[in-house]
């Protein structure tokens, strides 16, 4: 277990390596910079800016103190944010992307796999039909989409709701953004959960428990469950990567100061460390996950060797 | 016939199945699977059911056990301690089912539940239909595990499915079987999936159960070889129809039907005698 950990750390390393001078060069290839305007500075004072963020130099060299400084910790300071490292800036925005992200991942994997156990053992029934109608638009519909007609809805039309605002993560504030968000995976987590929890009920081992005349909620207990839950473990990765991209836009749309905002504010200034900085933190987190589920996996499935 | 001696007859039934007839709903109208078939097993014998693929064995007895696929449904009698299994609540013949049957299915490799421990898949039987504790249940384990000829440690208890063999996942089965000590236990093809050397020690074991344990045993098989070893009574069935019921030395031996005749006439002749 413990070298397996070892090993996953040691390898996320290059990744993490990979995609850091990807975003790198990626940022510098696009055209224009932090310090382009409609109105050109005078040169010295350019010269002198660029030189402070070290942009004088060569690129392969930039990159390099870069990489210096994230063996530090160091993110470096923001190009466009003044006075506020990238460090800064991503630890103010993390509590509401996290508590964002958290609570869609956690509703979706609950309500998903509980709407699709019950649509697969009731299968071709009402409740089936529509659990998976409902959930086909849930797919279809993106989440930006969604979150305008819900906030529609909810706040201008009934006016229960706040349209947006992080309002210090007052749970009114949040419903919103984390219905929009976690609809879609809610919709794809059901449609499998209902797939594998029917393979399992056809398989042999099913045949087994009720030939040993256990009743049905025993076997959905102890043998289906641990069994059709398996790809919804694999899929929370690809979840979690759905809700990360979910979540820019829908921090836009509620007004939410998270990190994603400042990914798409980053963007669209050429701020290269604040966009370098957010993309490592997201892949960080990703790989993190991935070893998490392969975990679980060991954990739920005694085949699985780790 | 006088009375007492048909009693006597009576008694020493253990599922007696009348005009049994099983369908299908598929998308081209009913299929009808299983013709108005008639037999019984007696106590501590063995009755073979031979006959072609898709002949109706199989489903047959998953009728009488309630395991027929959601499609299917079945109509007539199957008598089991006064009881019509065919017509019985779901709750009336799961108090049978694992208890007193025991069902042993063709492919061992994926009839274990791959999550769960040995021990436990053996376990929560008896802790289900006997009410005992798992330690009991546990050392009850141990001991069918003998009957069954594992090496009755805690090795085989702690291990899960994947980590045995296809002849010891088979005597897994065998010995969830014997739990709750049946009285009758089905075997459908249980040997098919193994080699000539495992499906001999198997062929053994049931053959004990019988013996020994005084069980009604139903052994479906192609294999006429393996019918002839085992069993004292044969039913030959094509079609969904039985073709011939009696005992086996004798329908073996001396055939009625042009089918069993036909069968037999299969069987390479360093087999049998
Ligand atoms: N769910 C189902 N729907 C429709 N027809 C079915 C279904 N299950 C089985 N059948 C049909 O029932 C018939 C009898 O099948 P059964 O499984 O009893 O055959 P079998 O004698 O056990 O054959 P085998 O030796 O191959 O196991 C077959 O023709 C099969 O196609
Ligand atoms: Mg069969």
């Amino acid at each position: 277990m413990i070298k397996f950990i070892t090993k996953r750390i040691l390898i996320a390393i290059p990744t993490l390596l990979i995609i850091v001078a990807f975003s790198f060069f990626m940022m510098r290839i696009a055209p224009g910079g932090p310090f382009t305007n409609e109105r050109a500075l005078p040169p010295e004072i350019e010269n002198n800016i660029k030189a402070a963020y070290n942009l004088d130099k060569p690129v392969y060299e930039q990159f390099y103190i870069y990489i210096k400084n994230l063996t530090k910790g160091d993110f470096g300071p923001s190009f466009k944010y003044k006075d506020f490292s990238v460090k800064e800036l991503i630890l103010n925005g993390l509590p509401v992307s996290v508590t964002l992200g958290l609570s869609s991942i956690i509703i979706s994997l609950f309500i998903g796999s509980l709407l699709g156990i019950i649509a697969a053992i009731n299968r071709n029934t009402i409740f089936d039909y529509s659990v998976m109608g409902v959930s086909l638009l849930g797919i279809c519909v993106p989440s930006f989409v969604m979150a305008p007609l819900l906030s529609l809805f909810f706040s201008l039309y009934l006016g229960i709701l706040p349209t947006s605002g992080w309002n210090n993560g007052n749970i009114m504030n949040l419903i919103l953004p984390i219905t929009a968000l976690s609809l879609p995976q809610i919709a794809v987590i059901s449609r499998m959960m209902r797939a594998s929890t029917i393979e399992i009920l056809n398989s042999n081992f099913i045949r087994t428990a009720k030939s040993k005349g256990l009743n049905s909620s025993y076997i959905i207990r102890k043998h289906v469950i641990r069994a059709s839950i398996l790809p919804i473990i694999e899929y929370l990765a690809p979840a979690s990567a759905g809700l990360m991209t979910g979540s820019i836009i829908i921090e836009q749309i509620f007004g939410l100061p998270g990190i994603g905002r400042y990914f798409v504010v980053g963007a669209l200034q050429r701020d290269y460390t604040l966009v370098s900085g957010v993309l490592i933190l997201y892949a960080s987190l990703l790989i993190f996950l991935i070893l998490i589920t392969d975990i679980i996996r060991a954990i739920l499935d005694p085949r699985v060797k780790i | 016939m006088p009375l007492t001696q048909k009693n006597i007859k009576n008694n020493n039934l253990l599922l007696d199945i009348h005009d049994l007839n099983v369908f299908f709903n598929t998308p081209e109208g009913i299929s009808h699977v299983v013709k108005d078939v008639n037999f019984n097993i007696k106590k501590g014998t063995c009755l073979g059911v031979v006959g072609e693929s898709g002949s109706g064995k199989t489903q047959t007895f998953f009728s009488i056990t309630g395991l027929l696929a959601n499609n299917g449904y079945a109509e007539g009698e199957a008598f089991f301690k006064n009881t019509n299994l065919i017509t019985c609540s779901n709750e009336e013949r799961r108090g049978f089912l694992g208890k007193s049957i025991g069902f042993i299915f063709q492919d061992p490799m994926t009839s274990l539940t791959p999550h769960l421990k040995i021990g436990d898949q053996l376990a929560e039987i008896a802790i289900y239909h006997k009410k005992i504790n798992k330690k009991k249940a546990l050392e009850r384990a141990i001991e069918v595990m003998d009957i069954v000829k594992l090496p009755s440690n805690r090795d085989i208890i702690n291990s899960y499915p994947h980590e045995l063999s296809g002849g010891m996942k088979q005597r897994i089965m065998i010995a969830i079987s014997l739990m709750c000590e049946p009285d009758l236990i089905i075997a459908d093809e249980p040997t098919t999936a193994l080699d000539v050397t495992t499906q001999a020690e198997i062929l053994n074991i049931f053959n004990d159960l019988k013996n020994n344990l005084n069980i009604g045993l139903v052994l479906i098989s192609h294999n006429i070889g393996v019918i002839a070893e085992t069993s004292n009574e044969v039913l030959v069935m094509k079609d969904g129809e039985i073709l011939e019921n009696g005992e086996t030395s004798k329908v073996l031996t001396k055939p009625e039907n042009k089918y069993t005749q036909h069968l037999l006439s299969c069987i390479p002749p360093w087999i049998g005698n």
